[in-house]
């Protein structure tokens, strides 16, 4: 009788201290997750986000100027020094595409440069046009005639075999307005972010604490949160998956359904776009590093944590099976890319079913 | 004494495990009032994606097709002939359905670049065929202001605004700006009388909840000879529909001048962006000078599988939750919305029929904030155009539902049907006809009064 008695106490213990929410160590902790909490979004707005697009502003000026020796001097060696800069441009995109919320979107800054497919019967009589091409021409095109892509295919060539005497004068006239509207895209873009009257990036660290966009520290994380779902979704489901599905029904058009076809980096993107989600949870980018998502997940499960930071480990080093380009992998490397999906798929359920409802509980202000 | 400590320990395991309950503050009822699309077609995000969710209870193969609805919706179209995605234009308004519906919320309002998501019906006196507006001889029923290289855009359009200031009784003066809208640049003359219409692209969730709504609901909220002298009448519209060849009550589009989801969905491809598919099968061109042969007998720019994905993704996006539902203030507005009789046409809550295809919404007490019919919104409002029964003072009451979040799925907020309005206050000022008396009310009111409408349209 008298362990009963023990084990019912127990059990009324266990059973109040369940309900008990502070931590442990009589709120100390708590303290320190609601500084987190600041820290945080403030460490991703200054050293990813503002940072990843004043490098993206950065590498569009090295484009423009790369193209403008291209455009001065028409020889092979620049033209690859282009090919290198728009690809590093590209890297840069791409990983800034794993925070895609805020001005990117509701600007339309993402679609003015990156909108796929490419027009063909629209930018051949374009560059066959007579007339001069301005910026302002360009950005009244419709959007399948700006941005990256355009750009990739005039000095990429629809096989990616152009050489710099292929090169027509209406050609580079076109690639000139386009670098330029290209660089004004992503000028405008850092801007929105680091300088009134935006400022977005002040929107961001003050949620929940002057925000006039994001009245509560919970809607900015979900909007992050958002994003990395989005992200991962868009490669394992859309990028991916589509021209994978399309090999089966029509094998000849799937490979027009592949991104970045002309310059064959592809996988390079995709890849790219999952470090930028990476770089969003450990507040990592290019060298800069500080507290992230990581820090908070770890304050209060340290086990979702090591999960999570599993998972995209394990997602970005599977593109590394991928070795040939895409278009032809989807016939040659289905398993490897069917891994890949799976990875994605994986990492995205623990995103949703896990990380959102962790900020969902844990950040209610 | 052990029977003491044994009871003891009991209290301590209900007490412990009642206290975990959180306490919640709901209506005597019980009834959850943040719920504003049912139980199963609202979703919990307040963020800028919150209109871009599916409905909760999706079977596997209808989650594949409303993917497969969801990347249509954001596919660019190219010219044709292309290997994927061709049939753009050769006049149109915009590349892509997201292009005009960003976030699938409401739109910009310029017209004739990348941004825009305003778009202009003409018609010149008269009716068609089936009873609809009158097309203009070269135009067709709407202006396409961009075109493929080499092909000249129908018009441009020029938007002036014009400042007009209200002062209210306590002498807060807000600022209106009233549009002015000049087609520029026409190809080709227009001939007799011509009719613009302004309207700018609407959010898109939701649509499955209101198409489930039975005729016989909505008729029951016609007041048409104002019966009960609140001065607000409202009427159905009929309208024909291309698909079913038949006249049919009118529910979507800002003049309520749309019968089906599948309709609305298949001549946006093809007026707002040229791609015909197996409901409108006719080039947006046809009847031009420009090119009027092109392609009339062309297959069908839109697969069927593509177009019904579409109207699926559309069927089945969510309606975001309320937030602050508790809050004072809201409260206080949400009386002062009824008292107001905003709600005399905003009706808060409908309960939708049944769709054995559409369990999401079925049966569902949703809280739309329409009642889907026509009113006179006044001569500031009027553009005179009239669209089947809709005259040109009239419009379809807006859904509010969501109206809160403009702020965060638009980036700028804009309303009313041509999103003049900056601000959630300044579309109330802009109404009149039978809603002159609710507005007129509301200018009564005091600041905090008005504020608290306010803070209540934005919990919706």
């Amino acid at each position: 009788m008298k362990n009963k008695v023990i084990l019912l106490a127990a059990a009324g213990l266990l059973s109040l201290a369940a309900c008990n929410k502070k931590d442990d160590n009589n709120g100390s902790a708590t303290t320190d997750f609601n500084t987190l909490k600041t820290k945080v979004l403030a460490d991703f707005t200054n050293n990813v986000a503002v940072a990843g697009y004043s490098d993206l502003k950065t590498s569009a000026d090295d484009l423009y100027a790369k193209l403008q020796t291209l455009n001065n001097s028409a020889t092979d060696a620049n033209l690859s020094a282009a090919r290198d800069a728009w690809k590093k441009m590209r890297g840069t995109w791409e990983q800034c595409e794993g925070f895609l919320f805020g001005p990117v979107e509701d600007n339309d800054y993402d679609p003015n440069m990156d909108t796929w497919p490419t027009d063909y019967n629209q930018m051949d009589s374009l560059m066959a046009n007579a007339s001069a091409f301005t910026v302002a021409d360009v950005q009244n095109y419709t959007l399948s005639l700006r941005g990256y892509h355009p750009i990739e295919y005039v000095i990429f060539g629809k096989d990616g075999n152009k050489t710099a005497a292929d090169l027509t004068a209406k050609e580079k006239e076109y690639m000139m307005a386009l670098a330029e509207d290209l660089k004004n895209t992503c000028t405008s873009l850092y801007s929105s972010w680091s300088a009134a009257p935006e400022n977005y990036a002040q929107q961001v660290i003050t949620a929940g604490a002057g925000s006039t966009k994001y009245t509560k520290k919970q809607d900015v994380y979900l909007a992050i949160i958002g994003g990395m779902m989005d992200i991962c979704e868009e490669v394992g489901t859309s990028k991916m998956k589509d021209p994978y599905d399309a090999y089966l029904t029509e094998p000849a058009l799937a490979a027009f359904l592949v991104e970045s076809p002309y310059a064959g980096t592809s996988i390079a993107d995709f890849k790219n776009n999952l470090i930028g989600l990476q770089n969003v949870y450990l507040g990592t980018y290019n060298g800069k590093s500080g507290l992230g998502l990581k820090d908070l997940v770890a304050a209060k499960n340290k086990s979702l944590d090591n999960n999570i930071q599993t998972k995209i480990a394990v997602a970005v080093s599977s593109f590394d099976n991928i070795t040939l380009p895409y278009g032809q992998a989807i016939a040659a490397q289905r398993t490897q890319i069917q891994a890949t999906m799976a990875a994605l798929d994986d990492l995205k359920n623990t995103l949703e079913n896990d990380l959102e409802p962790f900020i969902k509980t844990n950040i209610t202000d | 004494m052990k029977k003491l400590s044994v009871l003891l320990c009991i209290v301590a395991i209900i007490t412990g495990f009642s206290m975990c309950r959180k306490a919640e503050t709901f209506n005597d009822d019980g009834y959850d009032e943040r719920l504003s699309g049912g139980g199963l077609a609202t979703v919990f995000d307040a963020t800028s994606k919150a209109f871009t969710h599916a409905v909760d209870g999706l079977s596997g193969r209808d989650a594949h097709v409303q993917k497969a609805g969801d990347v249509a919706f954001e596919q660019t179209f190219v010219s044709s002939p292309a290997p994927i995605f061709g049939g753009l234009g050769p006049i149109f308004n915009n590349v892509s359905c997201i292009s005009c519906h960003h976030n699938d919320g409401k739109g910009t309002p310029t017209a004739g670049d990348a941004r825009s998501s305003l778009l202009f019906r003409i018609s010149t006196l008269g009716a068609n065929e089936h009873g609809g507006p009158a097309p203009m001889p070269g135009y067709g029923g709407q202006i396409q202001d961009q075109a493929l290289q080499g092909v000249t855009p129908e018009a441009r359009i020029s938007i002036a605004y014009t400042d007009v200031a209200v002062t209210y009784p306590d002498g807060t003066i807000t600022h209106l700006r009233k549009p002015t809208y000049t087609m520029q640049s026409l190809y080709t003359p227009v001939t007799g009388a011509c009719n613009l219409s302004p309207r700018l692209a609407p959010p898109v969730f939701g649509l499955g909840l209101l198409a489930t709504i039975q005729e016989g609901t909505i008729l029951a909220f016609i007041d048409e000879n104002d019966a009960d002298g609140d001065g607000i009448s409202g009427k159905a519209n009929y309208v024909y529909n291309p698909q079913t060849k038949q006249t049919e009550l009118g529910r979507f589009g800002l003049k309520a001048n749309t019968s089906t989801i599948a309709v609305q969905v298949a001549t946006a491809y093809q007026q707002d962006m040229g791609v015909t598919s197996s409901i409108q099968p006719q080039k947006s061109c046809y009847g031009q000078s420009q090119m009027n042969a092109k392609d009339l007998n062309a297959a069908p720019d839109l697969p069927d599988s593509t177009l019904n994905a579409v109207i699926f993704y559309i069927k089945t996006l969510a309606v975001p939750a309320r937030r602050d539902v508790l809050d004072p203030t809201v409260k206080r507005g949400q009386q002062l919305f009824a008292q107001l009789n905003c709600s005399g046409c905003h009706k808060p809550t409908i309960q939708t029929g049944v769709d054995m295809t559409l369990p999401s919404a079925s049966n569902q007490r949703i809280h739309p904030y329409t009642d889907l019919l026509l009113h006179d919104m006044g001569d500031d409002l009027a553009d005179n155009y009239t669209d089947f029964l809709a005259t040109g003072k009239e419009w379809r009451t807006m859904p509010l539902w969501g109206i809160g979040l403009f702020e965060k799925t638009n980036g700028t907020p804009y309303y009313l049907h041509d999103g003049r309005a900056r601000t959630i206050e300044e579309a109330i000022l802009w109404h009149g006809g039978e809603a002159d008396k609710a507005k007129n009310n509301f200018i009564q009111l005091s600041k905090t009064d008005r504020d608290a409408v306010i803070t209540f349209l934005k919990s919706l």
